[in-house]
């Protein structure tokens, strides 16, 4: 029997979970995929309820962990296998090389003499960095990540002086023994390349919520100035496209909660900096759950704020301007309009990290990828990789998992 | 809000409505996303989106009254990108059959034309006149399989100038006469249409017969109108085709007919026309090769059009009772019709005549009924886009205003 638990994901579901069940005793393992901790709330600008940044929750989430002896986390880490039973589990742990050593070395100056440049998915494609990168701000753990494969011969002949980087590092594997088990995967975009009637990710000034936040963020690849991808140029007329594959058979059959929020929020983003920008924000129900329908109200009092009842169902690229013309009908006039946007923002939905992607024996989840029952079992689904949550009730879900987790390995 | 309108559903026809094509009509919620994708929907009170959110709410006046379920090609693309299920398309399919099912009395073809344990009813009716006829005929000649000089002659079993050319001239009157009394029905129930005025516009609005023109232009010969429905796969293809191939193949057909009964009637006067005419024709005449060529389209296009409604994916498209009728009686005729020149060539007199029977019973079916089938949609469809042409509700061609600078 062990009293061990593990946490798999670490964004802020994951590490509420792990620091719960830690801080009253108990060992904790978080395994999480990506090379640093946070989710995706490191790639907002800012968070719901208070609109705060993402610092502002996660330093102090970073602080714990690093205060607390019980929390163990793996970066680049992946839950191989899991075998055994509730209280004795044991779970195969794969672990990708990072390259870098410990210790907080600064090595941009290698980063400088790099030649490759990668696509940063960190930022949603909205820029390139090098194979060398810390992309996420504050980041913990604080050290550097490289991609060897991305590296051309000169660059890899660079790092043979640098001490803290060791190219000889390989994958390894190591088993876990725990007595329940976290799921705490999070969600991923929706993949818009699939929603072939809004642009399919093909019309350059027609980005992604979660792209507009990078854009937003004072860390993101424009200093946080809310420009056009394809020219730079200060938006004037922006539109959001709600429910871009949410609520929709064909795509994401669930309502994924906080786009609706995220939009109106985006609004006062764009009108903080350009106070004579007009927003359009076109959607099937504005859903604007418990206390945010407070926010709501505000946000849509303002006059250059515009809802428009009609799911936008067309969008093509202007040829020549770059602008965005999408075609809707306002259901509460019933007239069908064409109108032209200088940038567009789809809210594309939640989708669960674990959709369409083989899933460890012992999870279940439903046709949505979505984790289902197991709790029987001693494994627990927190935060979006059971539904799709705000950051606040991700939270909540932690802690309540948490506590699930606890009363399973002390056997109560 | 200046009045209150306290909306009546009328739940009766909703469920009427579900019974025939409509029953996804409740999982709508609205979106629009239907009126989007439809290529034909008019900027203005744009369709099906209303009729969805009308069909909710039970208000069978909007409905019944509705020009814009014949703007519709069926094309399906609003129910593709559906993020519901909830197949506007079929629902505007669904009411346009229940406008066959309401249109025109006697009201009782319109219910047994509704629902496959009618169909017996509708069968008996030709099955029962031409069996008399069998009857009376076969005690004539003696036999019920008779042959004139060795040969399998339909003509002597069941005369053409007795039993035939009659029955059909009245179901053919019978029919027109029905058609008259829906297209006026089907006018009559577009009068809260709203009109539209064109401001500035000095141009005289086009007359009925301009309207009627282009959409025979435009819509009917050409298909024109229903290609813009714009998707390119196998199954569109084949649609399109397939519908296309079928009206040729009828035209054909009607031509053949045509010159049959003109030659045969004007014979009587004229007499050297008779011999033109003359039945059964001879392989080589251009008139039965007219025919054959129509009868294998006939076939081709049911094949076409049979193939894609099988393999319709359920949860998008689904066929109704209305479909199958018309592809299955038409295949009927179809199939009986070939079976009948190859049993006649081939002397089979066994199989012939009755081969010849049942094709009886299937051509005076199509036409006695047509009104209340979706075949009817040739004249109602056609007589509704001409209307909606005359009232402004569809724009007519663009005229081409050429400007000469000296």
């Amino acid at each position: 029997m062990s009293k061990s638990i593990l946490v798999v994901g670490g964004g802020f579901s994951g590490i509420t979970a792990a620091l719960e069940a830690a801080e009253v005793g108990h060992e904790v393992f978080i395994v999480e995929k990506a090379p640093f901790l946070g989710g995706r709330v490191m790639q907002l600008n800012k968070y719901f309820p208070k609109l705060c940044p993402p610092s502002c929750g996660l330093e102090i989430q970073f602080q714990r962990i690093k205060n607390n002896k019980n929390v163990k986390f793996f970066t680049m880490a992946e839950v191989e296998s899991i075998s055994g039973s509730k209280g004795d589990f044991e779970v195969k742990i794969s672990i990708k090389p990072r390259y870098v050593g410990p210790g907080s070395v600064d090595l941009s100056e290698v980063i400088e003499k790099l030649s490759n440049n990668v696509t940063d998915e960190f930022e949603f494609k909205l820029c390139d960095r090098k194979a060398l990168y810390m992309d996420v701000p504050f980041a913990f753990p604080a050290r550097y990540v490289l991609e060897k494969e991305n590296c051309t011969d000169e660059d890899l002949k660079l790092f043979s002086g640098v001490d803290a980087i060791d190219l000889n590092e390989e994958e390894k594997v190591i088993t876990l023994n725990v007595g329940s088990i976290v799921y705490a995967t999070g969600w991923k975009p929706y993949d818009v390349t699939k929603l072939s009637n809004l642009g399919a990710g093909t019309v350059a000034n027609c980005i992604t919520n979660m792209q507009m936040e990078r854009l937003a963020a004072p860390s993101g690849p424009t200093s946080g100035q809310i420009v056009r991808p394809s020219d730079g140029a200060q938006p004037k007329n922006i539109g959001f496209v709600q429910c871009a594959g949410s609520r929709d058979e064909n795509h994401l059959n669930y309502c994924s909660y906080i786009c609706c929020m995220a939009s109106l929020k985006q609004a006062q983003y764009i009108r903080e900096q350009y106070p004579d920008a007009k927003i359009t924000v076109y959607y099937i129900d504005l859903r604007t759950p418990g206390r945010y329908d407070k926010f709501a109200k505000r946000i849509l009092a303002d006059d250059k704020i515009n809802a428009v009842k009609g799911k936008v169902a067309e969008v093509i690229e202007v040829s020549g301007s770059g602008n965005v013309l999408v075609t809707v009908e306002d259901a509460e006039t019933g007239i069908k309009a064409q109108n032209e946007h200088d940038l567009l923002v789809l809210a594309t939905g939640m989708q669960p990290s674990l959709a369409g992607v083989p899933v460890p024996t012992g999870v279940q989840v439903d046709d949505q990828g979505f984790i289902v029952g197991g709790e029987e079992q001693g494994i627990f689904a927190a935060g979006c990789a059971k539904q799709p949550l705000d950051v606040m009730k991700t939270a909540q879900s932690g802690t309540a998992s948490a506590l699930k987790a606890i009363q399973t390995v002390i056997g109560r | 809000m200046e009045k209150d309108i306290r909306i009546k559903p009328d739940l009766q026809f909703i469920k009427e409505l579900q019974a025939v094509g409509g029953d996804g009509v409740k999982k709508c919620y609205q979106c629009a996303t239907c009126s989007v994708a439809c290529p034909l929907s008019p900027a203005d009170n744009p369709y099906p989106r209303k009729e969805m959110v009308w069909a909710q709410w039970g208000l069978k006046d909007k409905l019944v009254n509705d020009i814009d379920i014949w703007l519709c090609h069926n094309c399906g693309q609003c129910s593709d990108l559906c993020p519901r299920g909830a197949r506007p398309a079929d629902m505007l399919a669904g009411l346009r059959n229940m406008a066959y099912q309401k249109m025109v009395t006697p009201s009782c073809f319109g219910k047994w034309m509704s629902s496959p344990k009618h169909l017996p009813k509708l069968i008996a009716i030709p099955a029962v006149i031409y069996m008399v006829i069998w009857f009376i005929m076969a005690g004539v000649r003696g036999s019920f399989f008779p042959l004139k000089d060795g040969n399998v002659v339909y003509g002597y079993l069941f005369p053409g100038d007795f039993t035939i050319d009659p029955i059909f001239m009245i179901a053919f009157g019978f029919m027109a006469w029905t058609f008259y009394r829906g297209v006026k029905n089907l006018i009559e129930s577009f009068k809260d249409q709203p009109k539209v005025f064109a401001v500035g516009d000095k141009s005289e609005r086009p007359s009925l017969l301009a309207c009627f023109v282009d959409v025979c232009r435009n819509e009917l010969l050409t298909h024109s109108k229903w290609k813009e429905c714009g998707e390119t796969d196998e199954a569109d293809e084949q649609k399109f085709n397939g519908h296309r191939f079928i009206m040729l193949a009828f035209i054909f057909l009607m031509i053949v007919t045509g010159i049959v009964a003109v030659t045969h009637w004007g014979g009587k006067i004229i007499p050297f026309l008779s011999a033109i005419g003359h039945t059964p024709m001879p392989l080589w005449h251009p008139v039965k090769i007219l025919a054959n060529v129509g009868a294998v389209m006939l076939v081709y296009s049911l094949v076409l059009l049979t193939k894609r409604r099988l393999n319709q994916d359920e949860s998008q498209h689904k066929s109704s009772y209305y479909d199958w009728y018309l592809l299955g009686l038409i295949w009927t005729i179809g199939v009986t019709g070939i079976m009948c020149e190859l049993l006649r060539l081939a002397g089979i007199a066994g199989l012939a005549y009755p081969m010849y029977y049942v094709h009886l019973v299937a051509v005076f079916m199509m036409f006695v009924y047509l009104p209340w089938s979706k075949l009817g949609h040739l004249v109602y469809r056609t007589a509704a886009l001409t209307y909606a042409r005359y009232i402004g509700r569809l724009p007519m061609p663009v005229r081409e205003e050429k400007t000469f600078t000296l």
